[in-house]
């Protein structure tokens, strides 16, 4: 037990960096990202063509917003179905408000963020506070959310604004914006979570609220933050999905709902809550994105892709299994083991 | 002592019974959990006929010792046998055809089930055979003087009865090894007696009896044999005439290590730095202390008289009044909580973060001052972690390994330079030793003295006296959440702790085991608190509902929509029974939706016009076959890969989605006339089909309530722990249960297939959600081992009915969606409520 491997002479610690493991969630997704890189370049050069690319990466940006969002829901041990309600209300808020008129474009992404705060409040409150099931709270409020989006879009798909359409879908430096977006929002949610005392927290409470909790911290409150953070970036996904598509529908969210569980899955984050691992998450976006590329551009049934997809998925939730056996049952047992005096 | 008699009887028969072969006989036994030995190398052996006790400390391993004779555990090395035959790979199931029953510490009981489902999912089936089961059952009760109504649910059933209806299933069996786990703990004087007498009756009709315990006086009234466990070793082992009170303290103490706590407070009266006064909450009533700088304050008591909910209420996690004193300034319930640092008893669940590293479970609590500007210093994080766990001298093998590749003393280790971390204005120290090994529980000691000496007052809860002895200048012990005696100085004796909780035990007015008001009467109230209460008022809403759109669009009722409803609501309800079964389990299938359509899709290839009947029957048995395929591989993935339910059944759903889309891009193969007129056949306005639905609910209710399968799947979901430990074969039953979720599901995607009327391979996924939703409209939990198959009929019958009345209503897409968001949210919320309101 006592092995003092890092141990310095004066009996402390040192921070050594070469020392630090990367999670097996990074290096598998990493590693499987690569490998279909690679596969692509030889079998179907067109889907890493710059051409290709550009053309394929906006998606791949979207899907890895919503799946940062997914993940701190999923890192606090919940599931939010309300992503395709949240994500459609946002394309028609800022697709149908505006007119088409740039001028009403900002306002009606502060409208379209307004929306996103009040869903993720009663998310957060129903689930946090109220203690309901997370997943059929998330079903209620994903129903009242497409509710307002047919009384804003009457279920009639309206093209955006110009503005609007410039940026999501120009380029900056050759980058798509909507990836620099993504980008933006990677690190923005890699630093608050990994570097800041919040961050901290907040994987604390969703790895053992009980713990975090007989340790005085706010569990609940936490809880809550989780969905509205969630929801603002389904919102910002919905604001560009309506600059990069160029007549969205009303149930543009819907489609982004499993790939968003499949990519925090896929990134390590365990769906029983805590470390959440957002830059996983985005790779793992890029692989899915990748993955579709290439069974396309070989030829690939657009239909036999999902196949595809929940292969990939199975693979990448066995591969964590195993890290799960290995924790989960010693926990189970030691409790059992000890003469507990409480229940 | 009235005892002496018939002891003394009892050891003449012993005499003879030690010449007899041992019923069981454990050699060498070590049991290893990762990295800590709970035994190592105990060898016992128990024979028929005698009351065999194991006796040892908290932590010293009897309860592990008894969980590998009931199969719970295996051996790490070590031989089992039973009757002079080995049995390797021993579990629940084996052990109890041996004939081992065994009354568990924590009763194995199941809050979701009534006590007479409890017993009978418990106990084999030819304990009632031969007569009424409640009969039966009510004479099993009778015998521990357990009087309670059959039909309660047993998480209305106070703690000490739980115990008596644990010794009553353990002794139904009459069997011949009777394991009893600490059976007194929550046991009045009376109830203690008569446990006894039944002990003497069945040990003289052959039992061997395996007694558990850490009372020494409960040991000479009942036991012919002893064996003394400490930190896991075989300490000795005798017959109990022959051995006297001080030899079996010296086994199990070892005073030899009492030199090694450290020195106590030399101030005999120092000045007050911490007081409590008028503290009274939930099961505590004016408690009042007072600790002097450099003191320690021990709590101690019988195990449940108030001394935790003391110690949670002092860290702000329980509601409490009365004040609180640190260093002459009295402090609010905020400052309270704020100044506590609070190191838990339960450690695995409330102590340490499994899934975090070292370094993060010491700092969790006190990032703040690690931070700036709400920035984490990382440096200064380290350096304080450091500082802190070079004065506590933790071992690992690095700051950024896992907690769980620590030692358990470590790990207390941790939690303590957390509590330090946060520079309380006080500790509370709840159990500190629990599952920690010797050496380092000295180290503990240590640690906690020193912090008392810098200034920082510390209160210890502990249920090992001579930890408390060892440690505390002060000891309060608590009787029913009332200080019944205050220790201090020489005072401070293991002796005279025990003998205050003892003696105040007995003292006791009402006896806990027998309140008077779980006795229901009258249906009416059994019936709201039944898991059928929701069928009542959610007939009243599809009613009143119904009139009110009648009332506004005469053809509402007509003969065409009525069946049209029924039609649609016979699908989504065969598909959320389904449902109902996954989420009994306490799991979940959300490859439902995708799963009916997909088999739909494989119908259209076969179930066509012009096709021999004999094609059409391998297109139904092509239904059958694969929903039965993808239910064991859900059920095989959740069970023994370790995926979660979600995880499991998305990635199904995601598979047959595509599946779908493979066999047919688009909607095609269109389905048998004669076979859809068939399955959609009316009687007037009502399908056959929704009398088959209806007759199917009724009888997988009657299967839920009335047989071993209905109560075992309600086990396994209410408390997969406690099912184990009953025997029932939880792998099994939960791979079961997914497979009939997906047989559910095929029978409503022939009702799917009827209304469709062609393969469409985007047909069918908005089932998923729409099942879950009936589902929780009817009324099942999604917590598990609670659910109702006829509630979640009606709640489909209430879903179709609610989208069917918006078109009726003339009302847009939007209320469609706003009422099915409303209706489900206000179901989860007044089900809830009212949950919470009846176990309060």
């Amino acid at each position: 037990m006592a092995q003092q491997a890092g141990l310095t002479p004066d009996g402390s610690f040192a921070l050594d960096w070469r020392a630090i493991k990367f999670s097996r969630g990074f290096v598998t997704v990493v590693l499987s990202t690569l490998v279909l890189l690679i596969v692509c370049s030889v079998f179907a050069p067109s889907a890493v063509s710059v051409g290709g690319l550009s053309g394929s990466l906006p998606f791949a940006a979207i899907i890895a917003i919503v799946g940062l969002g997914q993940m701190l829901v999923v890192q606090q041990g919940g599931f939010d179905l309300s992503l395709a309600g949240g994500v459609s209300l946002a394309v028609v808020i800022t697709t149908h408000l505006s007119g088409g008129d740039d001028a009403q474009l900002f306002a009606s992404i502060l409208i379209a963020v307004g929306c996103a705060v009040v869903a993720g409040v009663v998310n957060g409150i129903l689930v946090g506070v109220l203690r309901l099931n997370a997943i059929i709270a998330t079903i209620g409020v994903n129903a009242l959310m497409y509710g307002a989006v047919f009384a804003v879009a009457g279920g009639v798909p309206r093209s955006t604004t110009p503005l609007m359409a410039e940026i999501a879908g120009g380029k900056t430096l050759g980058l798509p914006n909507s990836v620099l977006f993504a980008v933006g929002v990677t690190l923005l949610v890699s630093f608050v979570l990994k570097l800041t005392v919040m961050g901290r927290r907040f994987e604390a409470i969703g790895a053992n609220p009980q713990a975090a909790h007989a340790a005085g911290l706010p569990v609940r409150r936490y809880q809550a933050t989780a969905y509205v953070c969630a929801q603002l970036l389904y919102c910002l996904a919905g604001v560009l999905i309506s600059g990069i598509t160029r007549e969205p529908t009303a149930f543009q969210g819907d489609s982004l709902l499993l790939p968003s569980v499949a990519v925090v899955v896929l990134a390590g984050t365990s769906l029983l809550g805590g470390r959440g691992f957002p830059i996983s998450t985005v790779i793992a976006a890029v692989f899915l994105n990748q993955l579709s590329q290439f069974a396309l551009a070989v030829g690939v049934p657009f239909s036999a892709q999902t196949i595809i997809q929940a292969l990939a998925l199975v693979f990448g939730i066995g591969v964590y299994s195993v890290r799960w056996r290995r924790t989960a049952i010693p926990r189970e047992k030691l409790s059992n083991s000890e003469e507990t005096n409480n229940v | 002592m009235p005892e002496v008699a018939p002891m003394n009887d009892m050891h003449a028969q012993t005499a003879v019974a030690a010449e007899v072969a041992p019923k069981i006989r454990l050699s060498g036994i070590t049991k290893r959990f990762g990295g800590v030995t709970a035994l190592s190398d105990v060898s016992v052996d128990i024979y028929p006929g005698e009351v065999h006790a194991i006796l040892g400390e908290n932590g010293a391993g009897k309860s592990t010792l008894m969980n590998i004779i009931a199969g719970v555990f295996r051996p790490t090395e070590g031989t089992v046998e039973f009757d002079g035959v080995t049995v390797n790979q021993i579990t629940p199931e084996k052990a109890a055809a041996l004939g081992v029953s065994v009354s568990y510490q924590h009763p194995a009981v199941l809050d979701d089930l009534s006590v007479l489902e409890n017993l009978r999912v418990a106990l084999p089936a030819r304990v009632f055979q031969g007569g009424d089961p409640a009969a039966i059952a009510r004479g099993m009760l009778a015998d521990v003087g357990l009087d309670v109504d059959l039909h309660l649910r047993a998480d209305a059933l106070t703690v000490g009865q739980k115990h008596l209806l644990e010794i009553a299933k353990a002794l139904a069996t009459r069997p011949p090894v009777l394991i009893l786990d600490e059976p007194t703990a929550a046991l009045d004087q009376d109830a203690t007696e008569m446990l006894f007498d039944r002990i003497r009756a069945v040990v003289a009709q052959g039992t061997a009896v395996i007694y558990i315990t850490h009372r020494l006086a409960e040991l000479r009234q009942i036991a012919h044999r002893v064996t003394v466990l400490r930190d896991g070793r075989h300490k000795g082992g005798a017959l109990v005439r022959d051995v006297t009170d001080d030899d079996l303290m010296a086994m199990i103490v070892g005073r030899s290590l009492a030199s090694a706590f450290p020195p106590k407070c030399a101030d005999a009266a120092p000045p007050t730095n911490f007081a409590v006064a008028g503290l009274s909450g939930g099961a505590f009533h004016d408690v009042g202390f007072a600790v002097g700088r450099g003191q320690i304050i021990g709590i101690a008591g019988v195990e449940g008289n108030g001394q935790a909910q003391v110690m949670r209420a002092l860290a702000g996690l329980e509601p409490w009044r009365g004040t609180v004193t640190l260093n002459g300034k009295t402090m609010t319930t905020a400052e309270v909580a704020e100044k506590s640092a609070y190191m838990p008893s339960d450690r695995h669940a409330e102590g340490i973060i499994a899934d975090l590293t070292v370094r993060e479970n010491a700092t969790f609590s006190a990032l703040d001052q690690l931070s700036r500007l709400g920035i984490m210093n990382r440096r200064a994080e380290l350096a304080e972690v450091n500082r802190l766990f070079g004065s506590l001298a933790v071992k690992t093998p690095g700051l950024d390994a896992g907690i769980l590749s620590l030692s358990g003393g470590n790990q207390q280790k941790v939690v303590m330079a957390r509590a330090l971390m946060s520079q309380p204005g006080f500790i509370l120290a709840n159990e500190p030793t629990q599952g920690v090994d010797v050496g380092a529980r000295f180290e503990i000691y240590r640690i906690l003295r020193e912090v008392s000496q810098s200034g920082t007052p510390v209160i210890v809860n502990s249920s090992d006296a001579a930890e408390l002895e060892g440690l505390c200048d002060i000891v309060i012990v608590l009787s029913r959440g009332h200080v019944a005696e205050t220790l201090t100085g020489a005072d401070v004796t293991e002796e005279r702790i025990v003998a205050a909780a003892v003696k105040a035990q007995t003292h006791l007015a009402d006896d806990p085991a027998t309140p008077t008001n779980t006795r229901t009467k009258g249906g009416l109230r059994a019936f709201i608190q039944s898991d059928n209460a929701t069928v009542a008022p959610l007939a009243v809403v599809i009613a009143a509902l119904g009139l009110y759109v009648f009332s506004q669009n005469g053809n509402y009722f007509s003969a065409f929509n009525i069946s049209n409803i029924l039609l649609l609501a016979t699908a989504l309800g065969f598909i959320a029974m389904g449902q109902t079964i996954a989420l009994l389990m306490g799991g979940i299938d959300l490859s439902v939706g995708p799963l009916a359509g997909f088999l739909v899709v494989v119908a259209s290839f076969f179930i066509n016009d012009g096709q021999s009947p004999q094609t059409i029957a391998v297109g139904f048995a092509l239904m059958v076959s694969g929903a039965l395929v993808v239910g064991s591989i859900n059920g095989l993935l959740i069970r023994f890969a370790n995926f979660t339910p979600i995880a499991a059944t998305l990635a199904m759903y995601i598979g047959l989605q595509g599946m779908s889309f493979v066999l047919r891009d688009g909607p095609d193969g269109y389905i048998n006339f004669a076979v859809m007129d068939f399955i959609g056949w009316k009687l007037g306005p009502i399908p056959v089909a929704f009398v088959v639905l209806v007759v199917v609910a009724l009888v997988a209710e009657y299967v839920l309530r009335a047989r071993r399968t209905g109560w075992q799947l309600r086990a396994v979901g209410s408390d997969e722990g406690a099912a184990r430990r009953m025997g029932i074969r939880v792998d099994r039953v939960a791979v079961l249960g997914y497979i009939a979720v997906a047989l559910c599901t095929a029978l409503g995607a022939v009702m799917l297939m009827v209304q469709i009327g062609v393969g469409d391979p985007q047909q069918g996924v908005s089932y998923t959600l729409a099942s879950i939703t009936a589902v929780v409209l009817g009324g099942t939990s999604l917590r598990g081992g609670r659910g109702t198959f006829i509630g979640t009929v009606m709640g489909a019958i209430l879903l179709t009915q609610v989208l069917n009345a918006v078109s009726f209503l003339g009302l847009s897409q939007t209320w469609q969606y706003l009422f099915q968001g409303v209706l489900i949210l206000a179901a989860a919320l007044i089900y809830s409520t009212a949950r919470s309101q009846t176990k309060a």
